[in-house]
């Protein structure tokens, strides 16, 4: 990893592609085995992206932004749309245009462009500026001690709050609690029953908000703040500056959810209605404004819509088993109600976020649709005393250098070039249904559309575009067509805050008639991304097709790409060898089949989701280290350095710092650790020895800082029982099956799984079989 | 266990005194001095049981004094300290009658003249109490007593309006009626057979009526003598005191009475012929002021009962008294046919927790242990004073089913010579007409429940800005001491509009926790726990909760108001438990469960569709509310509502949840901020410290050969035999028809046993038996004279009541007339055959009947010129009346007040009564009109304004405002007429809505319209109608 870290292999763009030169055909672009996509991390933040104060010059057909690629002839004054090859005139206030006056957008350097749109005064939905609401959902079917945790998290994150953000607050357990903040004469709260499903009309005109409902309501200073004008909606949500004291103070009041629990059985949580009653709420807002709602959840949701499991302690929470055998019974309703939930979200352009601490699942398979689907953060944590969920809450509303950057509202539309079809997109989106001729038929995700809906988005997120070639051979003559091909990305959003902004990116790459050589297609293959979108895809066709047998799809296609690009002679294994672009791929699809996202038997469904929704929305680095962990070795005898991901690199003096995403491991040898109990450390003349110990923990303190969710971190010693984090990831070169060959102070892992050695020996054989 | 009565309990010798037992012991003739506290304390019969032990409660099983003869009269000295010491009232035990003025005063000052006893329900004993002892007791006879008695002859008959006869002379029957003219000069003293009728055309012009009031004083005077020494009867029976109510020599002069002229009589006279009647000597009830002692059973009979709107003081001595259970004919008729025939009707009317005065003896508490009390294994009866022990003891017969059972071993006592068993006197269930049992496992399918109550206010725009928001916080909040103390009261709280708030209010939070439940389509409980705590937990935050709610909801701009969902609400969250909900509501449900359109309304925008269903308007809007109500009964919910309104609230609809969980509806029209407060709060005081129970069931049984028709009342009924009762309290009445399946042997009596199964505010299970056992007869006229008018006319005005909301209004009105003529003609068909067609001939006892009659036909269930808000309720009102209000309802008091300070050294604080006449109303004079709910101040247009000033603080007829406080001057006049109400007060236990009337004023009109005996848009006079009833007999006898 370390030698990634150093260099920006998404650029200015930020996009990265699997091939970066395509094929023509569609016969030849199945033949490359490894799908075209892209992957962009839409509004991740460069330097060298200029901020330009206008709006962008759109062609007249395919409404594609005018872009540095575009041929432009200064003295007709005239551009040609690169995508459609519609010629377009400038506007007059273009007139200066000239040589050595060129707009920004047409610098070659900067294929990527800011635009920051004026709001449009014709339009009152976008209002300047309109604050950001969070509203709170919290669970209160907890032991007290996590409702203290989840209680002084919460009052933290208002503390953090910008003062103009405006706050609303839900509480819920066997009813949901709608907190009225602005009534001074007591505590007010609208109680929704748990077992009914409601519907975003009926919680408005419950909350006396709905359109008989919009009288104004007197006590409330009227016609004002935040453009909520008449709503009503202002007796729920506040300014953070206005309702932290009461909100402070009702949380101190907050008590565990009163309703009584029956022995053997668990607490009657009704997660679904609590959250469509903040969506409702949210509702009432005016369209356009950026919504978050953050939901604590503490439990498993066991009332009313979005139930997964019954009451009756005896009968477990859903495991993958019982998916596969169609033998969890809650599941597809509740996966059918958080869909609808996340409609409705999209439409309302709000966000849910998901914070679930809990030792046992709570839904978060059943709740990701609607998490995925608006953009949302998900953090899984056993409990809500845990860093995992504490700095990563307060990651959320901290402002400054470690801010997540969180915007609303988001748009992505792709223009791309003829016989570019877009399949669909994998991460946190929603397709708009927005068709055109650059729709490609067969659909990957969200797709059927040229533009996405991104409720939130942050400066880290990313997504994949799936594409397909549609022409064939005939239909195009080489030479004719333009050698290049084209991808813009326009993506509009809110800014944190609230101010629209546009990005253009265009990208470039080259057509290769890999008929006639594929050195070209091998030069362009991106060994790392193709690994991320390999597994990407495999998740999601776990996830949606029956029967789904991931490990021969990944083998089969791996020996597929490795006989189409590999140097051999047929029926001979040993003479097998592969381009150094491709030299990685093999080990990522071992790593792969090993991993969290293929061997989900060993996850509850809750962390798979989790897992799944993290890589689908990571950019390709930090996709990859989840995919294949990254291992540093730190000893005496040189500066730490990476080390094999095998269990070989186990040794009694070295530290090792694993990095698998969603886990940090330093794992000190015996030596080290005997060495460490002994307190030498603390020895003026073992210096060194304190610095050992200590620079694996600043390298993953430097980690856990840049990273959402905050990862677990995992100090263990050799032998230990917390060393099993480490040597889950490790290749099991040494086995109790060959314990005899290994060496002093190394160790072995206790497994049947296959070394990578074995799988490079099968994958040979099958490579080369003709 | 030989002795199931509880261990503690007094035992005979340890109240010993001289007086040797008699088996018709009163108890009352214990001479405790303490026996008034107690009576006060016991007669709040929910209290724990181990009372019976602490107090100095005197021994049911003592040795009373000797009953009768002497005896008596030297009773009454004993009894009297008791009766004029001023004892706590029932239910607040220890309370001093004054202290609403305490706490009313803070709020609303203007109510409560300092020092002036108000809050009648607070001191609702205090009307006995505070009564001049009955030394005055020689002077009074029954109540009945004719208008006319200045006159010799109708003094006969006011004598002979007493009570009628036992059974025991029935024989005299057919010769007792009195014809026209034979009596017409009779003394006094000597009372002719047949007693007095006087013939109107022959008296007029000897008798020239007195000046002023008919009868005086000097009526009280003139009874001893005419009812003391009736000659004919043996001296066993007539040597009773004659002070005695019902006795025996009363039975000789028949009770057949006012004529008409033969010549009014004709078919065809004109109208004119009324002038021909003198209207002074028809007949008009007449109070009696002092209280008469009645003993139920006397020489092994059933002692026929004081009317009831009598004073009288029960002694129990086998039969209940008849406050617990009265029929309609003291003497059951053997057949059916000769039932038929009297057009009477047979029914019980049962009111088995009512308030007992103050002077009896209170309801004794038996405990049979773990075996619970000893029934009849085949009917269940239970054990009382008419199952006959035989086989020496070891057998008993049920005197309800006739069956033989064995007397349960640990029960076993030998029969002493007089045939009872030894052990008779000691045990209460086996001498009084009414014993509690405590109830054992058996009775119970869970704990008993603990004292809930849930308020339940109405916040809605118009709720708050008529002030009945803050009207019913300020009355809640006062009240809140008066619920019984102890960690088994619970309360809960709730306020709607167009959502439901429920508060939490539990001690742990700084603040109330206000809940809001806005789906009013399908409500649910916010909470399980919180939202109905106990008292003593949240005392703090409900009275805080409480000042604040009127002002929170002050600004409030919903209109709707959700009254069917906010109940449903409540009773959600008091499923599991029980209690007692408690609405304050003040506009038309508009919105959620059980919303309710503006039908009258719509009534009178299409008057012709309405006109042939207008009584459609006065049944509930649609199923909805009853089928929750019946849910509400079920889980022991008693709803009470309370209407402070302004506009039309659907009584009709609203109504029927009360009427089905044992409730009642309080009705504040039109509400206002000034006057109505402090009704509001008396009337919730007293519902809430009346005797009362919780989840109840009871049930009538009755000897072979009679059984129970229906019931009517406020309950729910599930099986046809029991009633449910999820609250049942002292003033909830319950009409109980009664038909023959048999026949009944001369002779013989025929016994009914009310049993009551139910949990006291402490939490006790008790069963409260009521036993009454009549004598059946084969005589007609035995059957007239032993008619009880007073249950009768409640029994008519029940079931007018009953079919108000299914009847076009004239077929109502008909039937009640048809009922009446119906009785008065099978008398003058075969008890009166010999007179002469030309006279109406009445019998003695239901000699009021036609005024009745007439008062009903003109009463505003009746009329249709009412609103329906006022109709509905008045008929919701008449569900559960009891008889001793039944009357007053229809045929109010009235009294001038102008002159109640020329009293004449009478005992009695109230005035004399004025017949229901304008001829009586004066225009200098001030009226008092008092029905029991209500009270209209008439003002004449001439009122000299000195007495003005002194009553009411103004000079002028012309500044009479529009609402009244009373209030009390340094006069006194001022001060006697503060009494005069108190007093009424008192006795109606109610606190009265007032509103004054003036002369010419529509207030006035109003007033006039009470005045029965007039003629009007609604019926005819009363002398019409006396006219009317002759001309319609004397078709039918043709």
């Amino acid at each position: 990893m370390s030698e990634m870290a150093n260099t920006d292999p998404e650029g200015i763009d930020a996009v990265r592609m699997t091939w970066n030169v395509w094929p023509r055909t569609k016969v030849e672009a199945s033949k490359c085995v490894i799908p075209l996509a892209a992957t962009i991390a839409p509004i991740r933040p460069h330097p060298d992206i200029p901020t330009l104060p206008y709006a962008p010059l759109r062609c007249r057909t395919c409404s594609a932004a005018l872009n540095a690629f575009a041929r432009v002839d200064l003295v007709a004054k005239i551009w040609i749309c690169p995508f459609c090859y519609q010629r377009n005139h400038f506007p007059p206030h273009y007139a200066m245009i000239s040589e050595t006056n060129l707009p920004c957008e047409l610098y070659p350097q900067y294929t990527t462009v800011q635009y920051t749109l004026q709001p449009d005064p014709n339009n009152p939905s976008s209002a300047p500026q309109l604050p950001p609401v969070f509203v709170f959902v919290l669970d209160t079917c907890m032991i007290e001690e996590e409702l203290e945790f989840v209680k002084s998290a919460m009052k933290q994150a208002i503390g953090l709050l910008p003062e103009n953000a405006l706050v609303g607050f839900v509480s819920f357990g066997t009813q949901a609690h709608v907190h009225e903040l602005g009534f001074s004469d007591m505590s007010k709260v609208y109680v929704f029953r748990g077992n009914k499903e409601i519907t975003k009309e009926q919680v408005l005109e419950q909350l006396g908000l709905g359109a008989a409902g919009r009288r104004p309501t007197a006590g409330y200073p009227k016609g004002l703040q935040n453009g909520f004008t008449n709503t009503g909606v202002n007796r729920f949500l506040l300014p953070a500056s206005d309702c932290e004291f009461t909100l402070n103070s009702l949380l101190d009041e907050l008590q565990t959810d009163q309703w009584p629990v029956q022995a053997g059985h668990r607490a009657s949580r009704c997660t679904g209605v609590a959250l469509s009653v903040a969506a409702g709420l949210l509702g009432a807002c005016l369209p356009g404004t950026g919504a978050r709602i953050v939901a604590l959840v503490g439990g498993p949701c066991t009332e009313g819509p979005g139930t997964i499991v019954s009451k009756d302690l005896s009968e477990p929470v859903r495991s993958h088993k019982d998916l596969d055998k169609d033998a969890a019974p809650y599941f597809k309703k509740a996966v059918k109600f958080y869909d609808s939930l996340a409609k409705q979200l999209v439409s309302q352009g709000h966000v849910l976020d998901l914070f679930a601490s809990a030792l046992d699942q709570v839904g978060v398979a059943e709740m990701k649709v609607a998490v995925e689907r608006t953009g949302g953060l998900v953090v899984l944590a056993e409990s809500f005393g845990h860093s995992v969920f504490k700095d990563s809450f307060k990651r959320v509303f901290k402002d400054g250098e470690q801010t997540l950057g969180l915007c609303f509202n988001g748009t992505l539309e792709i223009n791309c070039s003829k016989d570019i079809k877009i399949q669909g997109v994998i991460g946190p989106c929603t397709s708009l249904e927005k068709k055109g001729p650059n729709v490609a038929d067969t659909v990957i995700g969200e797709g059927n559309t040229t533009a996405w809906k991104m409720c939130g988005l942050d400066k880290s997120t990313c997504f994949t575009v799936l594409f397909d070639v549609s022409s064939s051979d005939k239909s195009n003559a080489p030479g004719v067509a333009n050698p290049q091909l084209y991808l813009q990305f326009l993506t509009s959003y809110q800014d944190p805050e609230g101010k629209t902004m546009l990005r253009v990116t265009t990208v470039t790459r080259q057509w290769v008639d890999s008929a006639v050589s594929s050195e070209e297609l091998i030069q362009g293959f991106d060994q790392e991304t193709a690994a991320v979108v390999m597994a990407r895809i495999t998740s999601l066709k776990m996830e949606m097709e029956e029967g789904f047998d991931a490990t021969r799809w990944l083998d089969r296609n791996l020996i597929r790409l490795c006989s189409k690009f590999g140097n051999y002679r047929k029926d001979d294994p040993s003479s097998f060898t592969l381009n150094p672009c491709f030299s990685l791929f093999p080990q990522f699809m071992f790593n792969l089949r090993r991993s969290q996202f293929v061997q989900v038997f060993n996850n509850s469904p809750d962390e798979t989701a989790y897992f799944r929704m993290l890589l689908n929305r990571e950019n390709i680095t930090n996709a990859a280290v989840m995919i294949q962990p990254s291992l540093i070795s730190y000893s005496f005898n040189s500066l730490p350095q990476p080390a094999l991901l095998d269990v070989a690199s186990i040794s009694a003096d070295r530290i090792l710092l694993l990095d698998s995403y969603f886990s940090i491991v330093i794992f000190h040898g015996m030596t080290i650790a005997q060495w460490r109990n002994m307190g030498y450390q603390n020895q003026p003349e073992h210096q060194a020895f304190a610095q050992l110990l200590q620079a694996p923990q600043d390298d993953a303190q430097m980690i856990i800082r840049e990273r959402f969710p905050v990862p677990r971190l995992v100090v263990c010693d050799q032998h230990g029982s917390q060393a099993r984090f480490l040597l889950a990831k490790l290749n099991p070169s040494a086995t109790y099956n060959n314990a005899n060959e290994m060496a002093a102070g190394s160790d072995v892992i206790f497994t049947d799984d296959v070394s990578l050695q074995v799988f490079f020996e099968h994958l040979q054989r099958l490579a080369v079989q003709s | 266990m030989a002795a199931p009565v509880p261990p503690g309990a007094p035992r005979p010798g340890a109240n010993a005194r001289q007086q040797s037992p008699h088996p018709n012991f009163n108890p009352n003739f214990q001479t405790n001095p303490n026996s008034l506290a107690d009576n006060m304390q016991n007669m709040n019969l929910n209290r724990p049981h181990s009372m019976p032990n602490s107090g100095p409660r005197p021994s049911p099983f003592g040795q009373p004094p000797p009953f009768p003869q002497s005896s008596v009269t030297a009773g009454f000295p004993v009894a009297s300290p008791p009766m004029s010491r001023p004892g706590p009232p029932p239910g607040m035990v220890g309370r001093p009658a004054v202290i609403p003025a305490g706490p009313l005063q803070s709020t609303l000052p203007a109510n409560v003249p300092p020092g002036r006893p108000v809050g009648l329900p607070v001191s609702h004993p205090l009307p006995f109490g505070s009564r001049p002892p009955p030394a005055s007791l020689s002077s009074s006879t029954g109540g009945a007593v004719l208008p006319s008695s200045a006159f010799p002859s109708s003094g006969v008959s006011s004598a002979s309006a007493a009570p009628p006869p036992p059974a025991r002379a029935p024989a005299q029957a057919p010769t007792m009626r009195s014809v026209l003219g034979s009596s017409a000069v009779s003394s006094p003293q000597t009372p002719p057979l047949p007693s007095a009728s006087s013939p109107f055309p022959a008296m007029t012009q000897a008798r020239p009526p007195p000046p002023g009031s008919p009868y005086g004083p000097q009526t009280w005077s003139m009874q001893p003598q005419q009812g003391t020494q009736p000659p004919h009867i043996p001296g066993s029976t007539h040597a009773q005191p004659p002070r005695m109510f019902g006795m025996p020599q009363q039975a000789l002069p028949n009770q057949a009475m006012t004529n008409i002229p033969p010549a009014l009589g004709q078919p065809g006279a004109p109208m004119s012929g009324s002038s021909k009647i003198d209207p002074n000597q028809i007949p008009r009830p007449i109070p009696n002021a002092t209280p008469i002692v009645y003993e139920t059973r006397h020489g092994n009979s059933a002692n026929p009962p004081p009317p009831a709107t009598s004073d009288y003081i029960v002694r129990d001595t086998g039969n209940c008294s008849p406050r617990y259970m009265r029929c309609t004919i003291n003497q059951i008729p053997c057949t059916g046919d000769l039932l038929t025939t009297s057009a009477m009707q047979l029914a019980l009317l049962v009111q088995p927790m009512a308030l007992p005065h103050p002077s009896e003896d209170p309801i004794q508490v038996v405990d049979f242990g773990e075996s619970g009390p000893v029934r009849c294994s085949r009917c269940k009866g239970y054990i009382n004073p008419f199952m006959k022990f035989i086989d020496q003891g070891r057998k008993f017969i049920c005197n309800l089913c006739g069956f033989t059972d064995d007397t349960p071993r640990d029960y076993h006592c030998n029969l002493g010579p007089d045939g009872r068993r030894r052990d008779a006197d000691e045990r209460p269930e086996l001498c009084r007409g009414t014993v509690e049992f405590v109830a054992s496992k058996e009775y119970m399918v869970r704990d008993p429940m603990p004292a809930v109550y849930f308020f339940l206010i109405d916040v809605s725009m118009n709720a708050v800005q008529t002030g009945a928001t803050a009207a019913a916080c300020s009355a809640i909040n006062q009240v809140i001491s008066d619920l019984p103390e102890g960690t088994r009261t619970q309360v809960g709280i709730a306020t709607f509009d167009s959502t439901i708030h429920f508060y939490n209010l539990k001690r742990a939070l700084q603040q109330p926790l206000m809940l809001i439940v806005p789906d009013i389509q399908d409500v649910y409980t916010p909470l399980e726990t919180d939202v109905i705590v106990q008292l003593s937990e949240c005392r703090q935050h409900l009275e805080l909760l409480l000042e604040n709610i009127p002002t929170m909801f002050q600004t409030s701009t919903t209109a709707e108001s959700c009254f069917g969902a906010a109940i449903k609400a409540a009773f959600l969250a008091m499923k599991s438990i029980g209690g007692k909900l408690l609405v304050f509501q003040s506009v038309l449900p508009s919105v959620g469960i059980g919303a309710l359109s503006s039908r009258e309304a719509e009534g009178r925008t299409n008057i012709s569709a309405s006109e042939k269903e207008a009584h459609k308007l006065l049944q509930p809007a649609d199923k909805i509310l009853k089928t929750m109500a019946i849910e509400f009964a079920e889980y022991q919910v008693c709803v009470d509502v309370f209407v402070t309104t302004q506009t039309y609230v659907d009584i009709a609809s609203i109504s029927v949840i009360p009427r089905t969980t044992g409730g009642q509806v309080y009705y504040y029209y039109p509400f206002s901020a000034v006057s109505d407060p402090a009704k509001l709060y008396n009337d919730l005081r007293w519902n809430i410290t009346r005797p009362q129970g919780f989840e109840a069931v009871m049930r009538v049984r009755c000897s072979q050969g009679i059984q129970v028709q229906d019931y009517s009342g406020n309950f729910c009924k599930r099986i046809p035999t029991d009633v449910d009762l999820a609250g049942i309290d002292c003033d909830k009445c319950i009409l109980v028809t009664l038909k023959h399946d048999d026949k009944l042997q001369d002779g013989s009596e025929c016994g009914f046993q009310c049993a009551l199964l139910y949990t006291t505010v402490y939490g006790q299970r008790r069963i409260r038996v009521t036993n009454l056992s009549l004598p059946c007869t084969n005589m007609l006229s035995n059957l007239f004279r032993s008619a009880d008018l007073d249950t009768q006319f409640t029994c008519f005005l029940k079931q007018a009541a009953i079919e108000i909301p299914t009847c076009p209004l004239l077929q109502v009105r008909d039937h009640v007339t048809n009922l009446c003529i119906n009785i008065l003609l099978s008398y003058r068909k075969f008890c009166a055959t010999v007179s002469s067609t030309g006279q109406l001939i009445l019998p003695e006892a239901l000699k009021l009947l036609p005024l009745y009659t007439l008062a009903l036909i003109k009463s505003r269930g009746l009329r249709n010129d009412g609103r329906i808000d006022d109709r509905s309720f008045w008929f919701n009102y008449v569900s559960s009346l009891s008889t001793p209000l039944a009357i007053p309802l229809v045929y109010p008091r009235m009294f001038a007040i102008h002159n109640v300070d020329t009293k004449d050294g009478d005992e009695s604080v109230l005035p004399p009564t004025i017949p229901l006449s304008s001829e009586h109303v004066c225009d200098d004079g001030i009226y008092l009109l008092e029905n029991g709910e209500d009270a209209l101040i008439y003002f004449g247009s001439s009122v000299d304004s000195s007495i003005l000033q002194q009553l009411f603080g103004f000079t002028s007829v012309d500044e009479v405002p529009t609402q009244f406080v009373m209030q009390q001057f340094s006069n006194p006049l001022s001060k006697n007429f503060n009494d005069v109400v108190n007093v009424i007060r008192q006795q109606r236990c109610s606190y009265l809505r007032f509103a004054l009337c003036k002369k010419g004023d529509p207030s006035g009109m109003a007033f006039l319209s009470c005045m029965v005996e007039d003629k009007n848009a609604n019926g005819p006079s009363y002398v019409e109608f006396l006219v009317h009833i002759h001309r319609q007999i004397q078709m039918k006898m043709s």
